[in-house]
């Protein structure tokens, strides 16, 4: 099962005034709110039989909840740990002929089917496993090549120019780098991370085959009980939480480059 | 200055403060993969507290000349001194936050504001606040940029000649002795620029700072220089000399070719008319004094000759900055005095 919009290329949308830009600011969470509302609302006018209430108990659920954001936050954060570092130095100059191969090793990454990965990693020797360890590190082989390739795009777009003037006017290159080239680059990174962050939401319903827990789990259970008022709750908190979570990653976007461009 | 004795590039010698500020001696530079030379054998001395225009066509190397001195380009062959000093031998970042540059392309940090663009090179001095800031507006006021419109814009909110005059107040900031300026005045219009030279005149004849100024505009070169040095396409230098040297005694046909025609004109440009000796004013029959065309006792011949073609008129009042009559130029004395200077061919 595969979770919310996960845009195959990473563009860097214009920025657009007034109006507009509130309106589909406010339009996810309207629809989010909408649509649970709804879901709540049929669950609500039925009676629930015994098995129902139970897969539907709301501290089962939170905590399958719980289990899932943490999977998704862990996973993002090794992935910038890992990919910013690894981007800035792939952007100088002098590794102009590594940057292409370990590009290319991170799109092969990215195009490995997350499911396999999961396995094969559950089934390599400790500390792998069937433990959420092993899930972390398949999400993070599956997202790490956005942020990076964003990175180093990101960095490379930055005017030579820019550059020229910082070290002409005597800045060291490492002042350089944090003091005109991240900055200038942070609006492309954010793009690289909000998609790195949706996939992980995505893949990690994947975590319970490998022992990994998270919303996954209450998938699983209701289709082992297959009752469709179970399913399609279950569903309904999978999608609203790949929504949201995209939304916040926006906004934060949104925030990041009107205060840099 | 023409009493004192010169060496081969024209540079008075002597004094110890008249050791040039910068000396180039037998720089080149290869770009890696090139085979012709960017800058060739190039032999340049500044002296301390003056302007050196260098001129040439597009690609003739002026721009990697420039970087070389601050060492963003390592020459290929050659020295360059600083002050007495190898530039090699010294911190390429503490010896950049010495010599002011102004960048071709202006390079303003789109991410900062006009202020804390010029604020950069003070902040990595480690001025304190209220001193930058007191610097910031001092400086905006200079370029003609009111300190409270402009201080808080980004880059992207203004014009690129305005733009290009923060550039300038960046490289100015910390008060360098040594300016590199990469054509500064490229993007403003024929007034503005006027006046900015103007005020670029009445900067320099109070800071005394080592200039060294990149044009593609022969005019600006005769207005601002001190020195101007004149490169062919192969990075060659093809005359040093003052810009009376190059507009009458243009060392080869390159030269005769690039000042082209109209170099007396030109030259008119280099003769003050505070200089000349000027007829007194209503001793002639004819125009009145309250009729006739003025001139400021600040300009040049040039601005009296083009007072007198503008107005189809042979003679000119010339006044002062009270608007008092203190003299006037008539075309005929003129053309003798002139001839008189022997700067007329
Ligand atoms: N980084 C570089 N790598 C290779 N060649 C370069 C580089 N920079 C400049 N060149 C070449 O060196 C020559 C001199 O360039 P330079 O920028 O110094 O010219 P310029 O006189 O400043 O020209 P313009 O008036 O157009 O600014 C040109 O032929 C240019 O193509
Ligand atoms: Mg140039």
């Amino acid at each position: 099962m595969s979770v919310g919009g996960v845009p195959g290329l990473i563009t860097v949308s214009r920025r657009r005034k007034g109006m507009r830009s509130y309106a589909d600011l406010l339009s996810t969470p309207l629809i989010v709110l909408l649509g649970g509302a709804a879901v709540a609302l049929w669950v609500s006018t039925r009676t629930l039989d015994d098995i129902e209430a139970r897969a539907l108990q709301p501290s089962a659920i939170l905590s399958d909840l719980g289990q899932h954001l943490i999977l998704t936050a862990y996973s993002t954060l090794f992935v910038i740990v890992i990919a910013v570092p690894l981007g800035i130095l792939l952007s100088r100059k002098g590794a102009r002929r590594i940057r292409n191969v370990v590009l290319a090793v991170g799109g092969f990454a990215q195009a490995l089917p997350p499911y396999g990965v999961l396995v094969l990693i559950a089934f390599a020797p400790a500390p792998f496993g069937f433990n959420p360890f092993s899930v972390i590190m398949g999400l993070v082989a599956a997202a790490l090549l956005p942020v990076l390739r964003n990175t180093v795009v990101g960095l490379r777009q930055v005017d030579p120019a820019l550059i020229e003037a910082a070290r002409g006017m005597g800045m060291s290159g490492r002042a350089t780098l944090f003091r005109v080239e991240l900055p200038l680059a942070v609006p492309v990174m954010m793009a690289g991370i909000r998609v790195a962050l949706v996939l992980n939401v995505g893949t990690a319903v994947l975590a319970t085959f490998v022992g990994g827990g998270g919303l996954g789990s209450l998938i699983v259970r209701a289709q082992t009980l297959n009752r469709p008022i179970v399913l399609v709750t279950a569903g309904a908190i999978v999608a609203a939480l790949a929504l949201m979570v995209d939304w916040l990653a926006g906004v934060a976007e949104r925030l990041v480059r009107a205060r840099t461009s | 200055m023409s009493e004192t004795t010169t060496n081969p590039h024209g540079i008075a010698e002597g004094h110890p403060d008249q050791r040039p500020m910068i000396v180039l001696e037998g720089v080149s530079k290869t770009y890696p993969g090139q085979t012709i030379p960017a800058v060739a054998e190039l032999d340049l001395a500044v002296p301390r507290g003056s302007i050196v225009m260098l001129v040439g066509p597009s690609g003739c190397g002026k721009t990697t000349t420039l970087k070389m001195m601050n060492r963003l380009i390592e020459p290929t062959t050659g020295r360059i001194l600083l002050d007495g000093e190898d530039v090699t031998g010294v911190n390429a970042d503490q010896l950049r936050r010495r010599i002011g540059y102004v960048i071709q392309q202006v390079g303003l940090f789109p991410h900062f504001t006009v202020g804390e663009n010029i604020a950069v090179v003070p902040r990595m001095l480690g001025w304190d606040r209220q001193r930058i800031r007191q610097r910031v507006d001092e400086l905006l006021e200079l370029v003609g940029l009111h300190p409270r419109e402009f201080r808080d814009r980004y880059p992207r909110q203004l014009s690129g000649g305005q733009q290009q005059r923060v550039g300038v107040a960046r490289a100015l900031a910390a008060d360098p002795p040594v300016m590199l300026m990469d054509e500064p005045f490229g993007a403003i219009d024929p007034v503005t620029r006027e006046r900015l030279h103007d005020e670029f005149l009445e900067i320099q004849r109070t800071v005394r700072k080592t200039i060294c100024f990149v044009t593609h505009d022969l005019q600006e070169a005769i207005k601002l220089g001190d020195h101007i040095a004149i490169f062919t396409a192969g990075g060659r230098l093809a005359q040093y000399d003052t810009p009376e040297g190059i507009l009458s005694r243009p060392a080869n046909d390159f030269v005769a070719e690039f000042v082209g025609s109209g170099a007396a004109v030109r030259r008119l440009h280099l003769i003050a008319l505070s200089t000349l000796d000027l007829d007194e004013i209503a001793t002639g029959s004819s125009p009145t004094a309250a009729a006739l065309v003025t001139v400021p006792l600040s300009g040049s011949v040039y601005d009296a000759v083009d007072a007198m073609l503008d107005a189809q008129t042979s003679v000119v009042a010339v006044v002062d900055d009270d608007g008092q009559a203190v003299g006037a130029l008539r075309w005929n004395t003129l053309v003798e005095k002139l001839q008189l200077r022997g700067l007329h061919p």
